[in-house]
């Protein structure tokens, strides 16, 4: 019995000091830095297409991951904002596009519609998304005062609320380069030209051909369809025939398909926005922005020496339909001939 | 040197020890065997004469027999020993005898140390453990904290390196250390080993490595010049209440090491000689030869951007197409050309003698250990003596003078990272072997620099006690220590770039260390009451000097100052600390009821030259209380109780931090202002005028408890120990003139559990003898306090990136890692940003990388489908949760099987080594250094033709720079560093009596020991224990050597 009593107080004592050590020492919680915050305040998307903001959230010496939660979203006067917590089908990628799809098919196998409110924040590394599904009639664009929204971060630590960000949407542009005029919308007569032009001569006066001597015209021929169509117009606004770009690459210009060449255009069947991905691939530009076109033919010059001519073009299109392209070389037409 | 050197030696000492001859006539002989009673073990060195003032005619052996020519007319002898009471036996009629002798009340139970003093055990208020030193001396060390692994619960002993000679990393309790310094695979945590005092002499093993593992100097630990031969018990002080004395300097705990003092009236001369092999352990596995061309060649042309790409590289590099050159076409084993087997002796002759009022000891040692890499080693000589002298029982004197030299060669590495070696064997096997028109020009510097390593170290003791009032007394211990250190190096032009280097490096440390006391003893009755107070003072001093020159006329012609005087370095090395001065005054009560309650109150002051001007002294209080409930009359009936007491102790002890600079200032030549020279301060820490020494704060309660005459006993303690107040470099806004302030500011608790059992299962009566001591302690570290207040302060680690975490309520060391979740099958398992259609990527300032099949899935926590530092959790940490050991000790007559094992739970290691191994497949045409290249042709790993790998497919190495799936800081390459250990085993034969008379000795003992028998561990790399502080297996560390021993213990 004794033994016992001595067993029993022993381990009483054992329980007892475990329980004070614990008692006196910190719990072993999450830190939560409250220095933590958005380095980004104010949000400006273009509304349809998809924009992720990056970066956004500096966080010294906080456990990770930390949870976000968009709350108390309003508009600028205090109103509801129904349409910005409403799901809407939206375009989400569930494969990596790679640039190397070999069918409209397979692009379209890598995406799928989803059901997501069009301004979302990221639970555990506060990005912001805004879906390409919002546009101007559904949300409030610029120069509209927009939305103003708080954020709670929080971790198992502690928590924050970040009051007062603000959403102010862009109207759409629905393609780039664009001339119009972002807060108004307001188009401009000012033409598009190409990013470079290098060995073109003129027909008639075999004086250089400058990329201000070229118009290039963005046509959305059509709503629904998903094409993209090349024409050339010369001096006379006639159709030159594509073909007398003799070097273009044709088949590898664009990320498209079913190509379609006839004496007055070029088409594909693409999939939208252009270019799918911020990612460089064959087609676009060298941090892949852009789509980038190269449009470029070979002719024996004076004394029989090859000159090459090319054209360049970087561009984006962010909804879909049936679109066109038009390069108008308005002061005069290429000389594609042999001397 | 070998064994027939050997041989010789032996033979003289056999010849100078046969003159020793006994002289027969009219006299007889009496044999017999002398009992401790309580425990009815045999004891040593019991003296045997015909009364007490006469000379001793013999002393009792291992197995407590002795034999006597005694006169015929004798009719007792008389039996002493120190701690037992003497005996006076009737010889009458008899020849053969059983002498139980009994211990000596102030003995009783053993003796332990508390404070300054000495006290039996049952009054122990504070926590002591004393080990013998007969535990650790048939194994050869040149460092005997080695064998202290596992013997001591709440004692954590890791052999960090096998180089001979450098320090072993010890913590008593736990951490007590946040401090890192350094970066990458150097990083270290401020060193925190206990003080340890050696007869007497404080000696700081602390200090010399500040500078990290690339410490200047011999890199000798000042331990390694002990010979473990002479060391009779170790110490271990690990509450407040045992180290509340040596408060200005305990807070990491106290070890206190005796030398054998002579206690025998018969002088002892006895020789212990070990010869012993040092072998390799298991090295890493190599690809050689046309092997490890073809899989370069074969990687390039599959992974480069075209075939014609790869073989245009391949083509270019003659190491890889050029295979009939002979230069390029060899299989060299790197490993075996500086790791080796090595045969090594050890020889320690002393001589003692005396009895309680005079008595004298003088050791000699050779000890030679040339560690298992080639241009290493230790050699230590060493020479000490001591002696008390007590003509009256009021006064009293001891003594000791120790003098050692230690020579280490350290290769070309700083000894403990032989980064020379391994930066060498981690060239390509393609290379031919070392010679001065070899490629490898590291191998040949390890092999062919000119390094030597000296240590001297000279020590001091006097403590005089002298009773001058009956309870009255004063004491005064004095003791100097000296230690020089040496370091030259040259480097030959041959393979320094022509250039012919020298580098010398000299450092003295002094330290003068005295203590004067007034003793008060009183007893009232039942009463006792022990009281003194004491001052103390302790000077260190510490001077490091370098010099280097370079450009020598030619590589036999080292110096004097070369052809390129203008380019010579010398000075004092400019990060020094200048040393130190402590003052201590303080008082101690003890009051001992019937060594039933017992109340210890101690309180000292503390001053310390690194403290701030404000806080210049910190005051130590400690309070200590037991109660022996076995001697309470209601627990008399309890007969199998032989002893059982509760004990608490609380107090507080410092030890000092940083340097004086610290908290003054300092100043520096800053050029020339107004045309005249002048001194001005350094901006880079401004001065701390409240810097305090790092103070911690120590509870303990601790119950002991021994069963049937104490056959049984087991020792519970649990402890909670506060490390506060240590210093961290804080960044100062950049608007201020300097730019970092040193604060007291990292806080962290240690608790835990200890448990010591040690048994002897078998009954005294028994001819097999069996005693077993089993040890283990939790610990469990948790930060309590950062600077700023903040929760969670990441340390960045600017070469490796394995950052530290310290975060309150979580242990100190921890891990920050990206989760290894597996390889990607295939692309098609890389996940999508579903918003950008992006796959998940890392980003550099090289470009963006995106996952394929074959890259490693880290977790992306943040889920912003980048991996980047955010997404790193804490993971594991290096401190260390359970730690203990288990020590066997059966003896059988003559003979007897010791094994000590030693057991470690709860570590986790991060293996650099294999993530280096593994990166250097990313090179595939480097072939001086990284350039080693393991297999990786199992299952394990990633390749198309085996998509289920569990391990990153290693050849992608045009881009493996940038998304580096070998980084050090993932939880791939952390492991469960748990391991048991099998440390010793010693088989020993006593020759039989018979044997060893003929031969004119006393005793005669033979020996074989193994030592670092085996390590059972899920550890993937070589050996768990061969790891830093911060938990890191570094790839050039010292391996381990296993020793085979054959030794011999001689008496005379």
């Amino acid at each position: 019995m004794k033994r016992f009593c001595l067993k029993a107080m022993l381990l009483l004592s054992v329980a007892g000091l475990q329980g004070c050590y614990k008692k006196y020492l910190p719990t072993d919680r999450d830190a939560f830095d409250l220095s933590s915050q958005f380095t980004t305040t104010v949000y400006q998307p273009f509304l349809g297409r998809t924009t992720l903001f990056q970066n956004n959230f500096k966080d010294e010496f906080s456990s990770k991951p930390l949870n976000f939660r968009i709350f108390n979203i309003r508009t600028y006067d205090g109103g509801a904002a129904p349409e910005l917590q409403k799901p809407f089908p939206v375009l989400v990628w569930t494969e990596p596009y790679t640039g190397k799809e070999t069918s409209l098919a397979e692009i379209e196998a890598k995406r799928k519609m989803e059901e997501h409110p069009v301004f979302e924040i990221r639970d555990h590394s506060g990005e912001f998304i805004m879906w390409q599904s919002a546009t101007s009639n559904i949300v409030r664009a610029q120069p509209d005062s927009g939305y103003v929204f708080d954020v709670e971060v929080s971790n198992k630590g502690g928590r924050k609320i970040v009051e007062g960000l603000r959403l102010l949407p862009f109207r759409e542009l629905e393609y780039e380069p664009n001339k119009a005029d972002i807060i108004t919308g307001n188009v401009t007569n000012e033409a598009l030209h190409p990013l470079s032009v290098s060995g073109m001569i003129g027909d008639s006066t075999e004086s250089a051909i400058n990329s201000g001597d070229i118009d290039i015209t963005f046509h959305k021929a059509s709503n629904t369809g998903s094409s993209l169509t090349f024409r050339f117009l010369d001096a006379n606004n006639q159709l030159i025939n594509p073909a007398k770009f003799n070097l273009t690459k044709w088949a590898t210009l664009v990320h498209g398909f079913n190509m379609q060449q006839t004496s007055t255009y070029v088409k594909y069947d693409v999939a939208y926005p252009i270019p799918l991905v911020k990612r460089p691939t064959a087609y676009t530009n060298e941090d892949g922005s852009y789509a980038h076109l190269t449009f470029e033919y070979e002719r024996l010059g004076f004394g029989g020496i090859r000159q090459v001519a090319n054209m360049r073009f970087d561009f984006g299109i962010y909804t879909s339909g049936t679109w066109e392209i038009i390069f108008a070389f308005k002061k005069e037409t290429p000389k594609f001939s042999n001397d | 040197m070998n064994f027939s050197n050997m041989r010789y030696v032996l033979l003289i000492l056999l010849v100078l020890i046969s003159g020793m001859t006994l002289q027969a006539q009219d006299t007889r002989r009496i044999t017999g065997k002398v009992l401790d009673n309580s425990n009815k073990q045999p004891l040593i060195g019991v003296t045997v004469s015909l009364s007490d003032s006469s000379h001793a005619l013999a002393a009792t052996d291992e197995n407590g027999n002795f034999t006597a020519i005694v006169p015929a007319k004798a009719t007792a002898l008389h039996f002493s020993n120190i701690g037992f009471k003497n005996k006076v036996v009737s010889i009458k009629g008899k020849s053969d005898l059983e002498i139980m002798m009994e211990i000596s009340s102030d003995a009783m139970q053993g003796v332990v140390v508390q404070g300054f003093q000495r006290r039996s055990k049952i009054t122990a208020t504070g926590s002591t453990v004393t080990i013998s030193g007969e535990d650790i001396q048939n194994v050869p060390v040149s460092n005997f904290t080695e064998l202290l692994q596992g013997r001591v619960a709440g004692v954590n002993v890791q052999n960090t390196t096998g180089m001979p000679g450098a320090r072993t990393t010890m913590n008593l309790r736990g951490l007590s250390s946040g401090s890192v310094s350094g970066s990458g695979n150097d990083a270290f945590l401020s060193p925190t080993s206990p003080l340890f005092v050696i007869d007497g002499v404080p000696v700081d093993v602390n200090s010399g490595y500040e500078y990290g593992f690339d410490q200047s100097g011999p890199g000798t630990s000042p331990l390694a010049l002990i010979p473990p031969e002479d060391i009779a018990e170790i110490s271990f002080l690990k509450s407040a209440a045992a180290t509340a004395l040596y408060g200005s300097r305990a807070a990491y705990g106290v070890v206190l090491v005796n030398t054998k003092r002579g206690k025998s009236k018969v002088p002892i001369v006895s020789y212990a000689g070990k010869f012993y092999m040092n072998a390799v352990p298991k090295l890493k596995t190599v690809i050689g030869g046309a092997m490890e061309r073809e899989l370069r060649i074969q990687e390039i042309l599959a992974n480069d951007t075209s075939l014609y790409s790869g073989r245009d590289k391949i083509d270019m590099n003659p190491a890889l197409s050029d295979y009939l050159n002979p230069y390029y076409n060899n299989s060299t084993n790197w490993q075996s050309v500086f790791y080796g087997p090595t045969y090594n002796m050890s020889h320690n002759i002393s001589a003692s003698g005396g009895d309680q009022k005079f008595n004298y000891k003088v050791n000699m040692g050779y000890a030679k250990d040339q560690g298992i890499i080639k241009n290493t080693g230790f050699t230590r000589y060493n020479l000490s003596m001591n002696a008390d002298y007590q003509p009256t029982d009021n006064f009293k004197v001891n003594t000791s003078l120790s003098a050692a030299l230690g020579e280490q060669q350290k290769g070309n590495g700083n000894g403990v990272s032989q980064t020379g070696v391994a930066n060498a064997t981690s060239a390509s096997s393609l290379l031919p072997r070392p010679s001065f028109f070899g490629g490898n020009t590291t191998a040949l510097g390890n092999l062919s620099t000119r390094n030597e390593n000296k240590s001297n170290s000279m020590q001091a003791n006097l403590n005089i006690w002298y009773r001058f009032l009956k309870d009255l007394s004063a004491r005064d211990v004095f003791s100097y220590s000296y230690k020089a250190g040496r370091e030259s190096n040259f480097r030959p032009a041959a393979i320094n770039n022509n250039v012919a280097e020298f580098y010398v490096y000299d450092d003295r440390t002094q330290e003068l260390n005295n203590r004067a006391m007034l003793e008060f003893n009183k007893e009232l009755g039942k009463h006792r009451i022990t009281s003194y107070v004491f001052n103390e003072i302790t000077v260190r001093n510490y001077y490091p000097k370098a010099m280097m020159y370079s450009g020598f006329p030619n590589d036999q012609y080292e110096g004097p100052s070369g052809i390129n005087a203008g380019a010579a370095l010398w000075g004092i090395i400019d990060n020094f600390t200048p040393g130190e001065r402590l003052l201590t005054n303080g008082g101690s009560l003890s009051y001992n009821y019937q060594d039933k309650y017992m109340v210890d109150v101690t309180y000292s002051v503390n001053g310390t030259s690194s403290n701030g001007p404000n806080r210049p002294f910190a005051k130590n209080p400690t309070i200590a209380g037991r109660w022996n409930f076995y001697k309470e009359r209601f627990m008399e009936d309890l007969n199998w109780l032989s002893l059982g007491g509760v004990r608490f102790d609380w107090g507080r002890s410092t030890i000092p931090q940083g340097s004086v600079f610290d908290a003054n200032g300092k100043y520096l030549y800053t050029g020339r202002y107004n045309n005249n020279n002048t001194i001005g301060t350094v901006w880079d820490y401004i001065p701390n005028p409240n810097l305090e020494p790092k103070m911690t704060t120590k509870y303990n309660f601790g119950v002991d408890l021994g069963v049937l005459n104490n056959r049984y006993t087991a020792t519970f303690e649990t402890y909670y120990n506060q490390v506060d107040n240590e210093i961290y470099d804080y960044a100062l806004a950049d608007h201020n003139a300097y730019g970092k302030i040193k604060v007291n500011s990292l806080n962290q608790v240690n608790y835990g559990y200890e448990l010591t059992l040690s048994l002897s299962p078998l009954p005294a009566s028994s001819k097999w003898q069996w005693n077993v001591n089993m040890n283990g302690s939790i610990n469990k570290n948790v930060m309590t306090g950062l600077p700023g207040n903040s929760r969670l302060i990441i340390k960045a680690d600017a070469d490796n990136a394995q950052d530290i975490v310290y975060r309150l309520g979580r242990s100190n060391l921890s891990y920050i890692l990206y989760n290894y979740r597996g390889v990607f099958k295939s692309d098609k398992d890389v996940p999508v940003d579903p918003a950008t259609g992006l796959p998940y990527r890392v980003q550099t300032d090289k470009g963006v990388y995106y996952f394929q099949a074959g890259d490693p899935y880290w977790t992306d926590l943040d889920g912003n489908y980048i991996s980047n530092a955010y997404d790193r959790v804490i993971a594991g940490s290096a401190a260390t949760k359970i730690s203990g050991g288990l020590q066997s000790l059966v003896k059988y007559g003559g003979w007897s099987l010791s094994v000590a094992m030693s057991y470690l739970y709860g570590r986790d290691i991060l293996n650099n080594a294999l993530a280096q191994r593994l990166a250097a497949y990313s090179t595939p045409f480097n072939i001086q250094k990284d350039a080693s290249l393991i297999p990786v042709g199992d299952t394990r790993f990633w390749s198309p033709a085996n998509p289920d790998g569990t391990i990153p497919n290693p050849y992608n190495y045009l881009y493996t720079s940038m998304y580096n799936p070998f980084r050090f800081d993932q939880t791939l390459f952390m492991e469960d560093g748990s391991y048991f250990k099998i440390n010793t085993v010693t088989l020993a034969y006593m020759l039989p009596k018979s044997f060893t008379t003929r031969y004119k000795m006393t005793r005669l003992q033979v020996y074989a020991t193994a030592n670092n028998v085996y390590t059972f561990s899920n550890y993937s790399g070589p050996d768990p224990e061969l790891v830093t502080d911060l938990g890191k297996d570094r790839s050039d560390g010292y391996p381990n050597r296993r020793s085979y021993t054959l030794g011999v213990n001689i008496q005379f």
